[in-house]
């Protein structure tokens, strides 16, 4: 998959999942931040069930406290991350 | 003043108050994998676990019912007060999700594949869901200890504990009892296990307490009851008091759903107002009995609050956590807590904080890592629960004099009301018009999201939707310092089965983190608070079919006692399709016939009212509807209705009397009141006959009031199995000064 087609399935993730109702998936910046004020608004608890949701969708575990800051800073650092992981996997890498 | 008598424990320390204090003060940790279930693929297994618990009795039986009636029978039997009882003894049980592992079983039946599950199972399977309502753990000890006046079921997730001692003292200082046996039970399961498990909550190497390695709580079961009395009712039996209850205070942080409001400032609110509920100020205090769950987060933002309310006596007042010992025990936590801290001030021994090694900078305390003998005058003991309800406990000597100002009873108004049925929504005057408005269907079809701040209400489930714009309507603006009563007979029937649909088909490593909190039966009251901002007092009670009565009986008691000024009391039916279900089975099919324009019976709907003192609500300029004029509650003696005021002018002149559901025991009660004759308006066919009905019934009747010069007084009552309620709201005048 490419990695815009990526981006966009992230973004219809996180309204439907996150029920950001009334919220335009395409009206999402790929790197304005996640968390916090001047982004999306999300909070610890979002983390959580964005990391629940990436090992559901696509298999992959997203590591535990301070290792998964910088992956859930934006949508391109999540979609860069599950990317990544996807092409060890296709590698034969192992994922953790 | 306020005196405990009796104390009971049950912990996976300790099978009574005795063995459970012996082993908190060597240190002991009674951390292990569970075993209640199987759990190979929970990510983190260690629980504190209450050995040797039977697994089945009665209908009702369940392990949080158990664990409760050891540990109450101990505290009744310990005050002395079992044997003659001579007294109108209270009770009152905090609980979270109650029989929660039985409906575990229960639910995995209902859930299955259809056909793979014998129809007959299936159905029987359904009728025993109504064996497990909140309020069932409440209703068995009631039956094995009682008999009892008056009983009360309630949760506040985490300081369900602590609340349910709160309740008891109002009921002591409102005269209600003489006595009153209170605390609170909670038995491990899988969704909490899971639900935890999905925060990252958890411990994997057992709950650490301030330590700097501390990486989460560890789940525990177990139950803590008190009995609370009068001192000078014990003095007069002959009864030494173990100590005194000298001050509380339950206040909400109107912050988010699972954390902390980091800065500790709510909490500090609360325990400055339980210090000063006391009469006491930190120089007072020589312990604090920390929430001290172990988690990243709590435990920094309490240290914070104490620092900040014990000021240079930060280093003086020791504090300890015994959740490194028996674990974060939820809903009985803030009790058992109690007992601990009780047996502490009594024994003149500071209990230590078990599994503390290398004490966290972020958490500057005066720590306790081997228990300490010292003179305790008084103690402050806290409790935190999911939605932001605070609870803060302060006990003194035996023999401590008292220093609180003393209380009156104060007098109650209604200041608000509004109703959501599928016909709309009514608020202000227009309340009264709910018995008049056809409606089609049994479901709200129109849109909630349009009356929500979409973003800020994201995380309300739909109950929670219903009770926000229910309660916002009922309250109006400039209510900041608010609290919220929840009347909530089931909890979140379907978010409960849609958690376990997920756990039994994906496996509790995709358990949703989000949807957990939700499960908890106070989350919808802990959503009201956030969503709308308030600050006071938060909580549900469940009293089956009159959950409603029973929230508007325990707002009023809040309001009237002083525990906050003003309070939104709401319940509220959603449409459940396993409800539906269980209804289907156990009263068999709906059979009126809608296309004759009879309609459904169950109907979704919401019922608020706001309530305030009238010395509040005419210092501020609040509109008022109706005076609350009599509240009155029972458990299993009918002859309370007798008490009722007859009506106003006889029964034919400006008397009404409304209820929710209408029945043939209303009747004789209504005759047994002397209002058996007066016009009656009964809501259930157009808002529909469920839980919230008896919250509709008393929203309709303060707005018929409002609206109605020629209605002088209106009566509600309502019944459901051994309980009953009796609310009459009069004409309000200003009564002369």
């Amino acid at each position: 998959m490419q990695r815009s087609d990526l981006k966009s399935e992230i973004k219809q993730l996180l309204v439907a999942e996150l029920n950001l109702t009334g919220r335009d998936p395409s009206s999402i910046e790929d790197d304005a931040p996640l968390f916090g004020t001047g982004g999306l608004g999300l909070d610890s608890l979002d983390a959580l069930q964005i990391a629940m949701l990436v090992e559901e969708k696509f298999g992959i575990r997203v590591p535990e406290g301070d290792e998964a800051r910088p992956i859930f800073r934006s949508v391109s650092s999540l979609s860069d991350f599950i990317g990544a992981a996807r092409d060890a996997k296709a590698g034969g890498a192992p994922t953790g | 003043m306020i005196v405990i008598t009796g104390l009971g424990a049950v912990t996976a320390l300790g099978s009574n108050v005795e063995e459970t204090w012996d082993r908190v003060l060597r240190g002991d940790r009674a951390f292990s994998a569970v075993t209640l279930f199987p759990a190979d693929d929970y990510r983190v297994r260690l629980v504190a676990e209450v050995p040797d618990i039977r697994k089945d009795g009665p209908d009702d039986f369940s392990r949080t019912s158990e664990l409760g009636l050891r540990a109450a029978r101990e505290a009744l039997s310990a005050s002395g007060l079992d044997a003659a009882r001579p007294k109108r003894i209270g009770l009152v049980v905090g609980g979270s999700t109650a029989g929660m592992l039985e409906t575990e079983s229960t639910l995995s039946v209902i859930l299955s594949p259809e056909g793979t599950v014998d129809p007959e199972v299936r159905d029987e399977a359904l009728r025993r869901m109504l064996s497990h309502p909140l309020s069932a753990p409440t209703d068995r000890l009631a039956r094995e200890l009682g008999p009892f006046v008056r009983v009360r079921s309630l949760s506040s997730a985490c300081s369900s504990g602590a609340n349910a001692m709160v309740v008891g003292a109002t009921w002591l200082e409102l005269g209600l009892v003489d006595a009153v046996l209170c605390g609170a039970s909670d038995a491990l399961c899988r969704v909490t296990l899971a639900g935890f498990n999905a925060l990252g909550a958890l411990d994997p190497e057992g709950a650490r307490p301030f330590d700097r390695r501390r990486r989460g709580l560890t789940l525990g079961e177990g139950a803590g009851f008190v009995v609370l009395e009068r001192a000078a009712d014990a003095r007069a039996r002959g009864k030494d008091a173990v100590c005194t209850l000298l001050g509380w205070a339950a206040q909400a942080e109107a912050h988010h759903i699972t954390n902390p409001e980091p800065t500790g400032d709510a909490p500090s609110r609360a325990m400055r107002a339980a210090l000063a509920r006391a009469g006491l100020t930190a120089a007072d205090i020589d312990y604090v009995n920390a929430h001290g769950t172990g988690t990243p987060l709590n435990d920094p933002m309490e240290s914070r609050a104490l620092q900040r309310v014990l000021g240079d006596e930060v280093a003086r007042v020791p504090v300890s956590s015994q959740k490194g010992q028996f674990g974060h025990t939820l809903a009985a936590a803030g009790a058992i807590e109690a007992t601990i801290t009780a047996t502490a001030i009594s024994r003149g021994i500071v209990p230590p904080t078990g599994g503390l090694e290398d004490a966290d900078p972020e958490c500057a305390l005066h720590h306790v890592r081997r228990a300490e003998s010292r003179p305790i005058r008084a103690a402050m003991s806290s409790s935190f629960g999911f939605g932001g309800m605070d609870t803060v406990l302060v006990f003194g000597r035996a023999d401590a004099a008292d220093r609180a100002a003393p209380r009156r009873s104060r007098s109650v108004v209604v200041t608000g009301a509004a109703v959501l049925t599928p016909a709309g929504i009514f608020d202000g005057h227009d309340v009264a018009k709910v018995p008049e408005r056809d409606c089609e269907g049994d479901a709200i079809g129109y849109d909630l999201t349009a009356e929500l701040d979409i973003d800020r209400a994201r995380r309300l489930d739909r109950t929670s939707r219903l009770a926000a714009i229910a309660c916002g309507r009922a309250l109006g603006p400039d209510s900041k310092d608010a609290g919220v009563v929840l009347g909530n007979a089931f909890g979140a029937v379907d978010g409960t089965s849609a958690f376990m649909r997920r756990l039994r088909e994906k496996g509790p490593r995709l358990a949703s983190p989000a949807d957990f909190p939700g499960l908890v039966p106070s989350s919808p009251a802990g959503h009201v608070s956030i969503y709308l901002g308030l600050a006071g007092p938060t909580l549900a009670v469940a009293d089956l079919a009159t959950s409603g009565e029973c929230a508007v009986t325990q707002g009023y008691e809040l309001v009237a006692a002083g525990e906050t000024d003003r309070v939104a009391v709401v319940a509220v039916e959603e449409k459940s399709t396993i409800v539906d279900q269980v209804f289907r089975v156990v009263f068999g099919p709906d059979k009126r016939d809608t296309s004759r324009g009879e309609r459904p019976l169950r109907r979704e709907g919401a019922g608020a009212i706001a309530l305030a003192a009238e010395e509040v609500a005419i210092a501020r300029g609040l509109p008022i509807f109706a005076r609350v004029e009599q509240v009155l509650s029972w458990w299993n003696d009918e002859t309370t209705i007798a008490e009722v005021t007859p009506p106003p002018g006889g029964a034919k002149t400006g008397a009404v009397v409304i209820i929710g559901v209408a029945g043939d025991a209303n009747d004789a009660l209504l005759r047994r009141a002397g209002w058996g004759d007066c016009r009656r308006i009964t809501c259930a066919e157009r808002a529909g006959s469920h839980e919230a009905a008896g919250a509709i019934a008393i929203a309709v009747a303060a707005g018929t009031l409002a609206s109605d010069a020629s209605i002088e007084a209106v009566l509600c009552v309502g019944i459901a199995r051994g309980s009953g309620y009796a609310i009459r709201l009069g004409r309000y005048r200003a009564r002369a000064s």
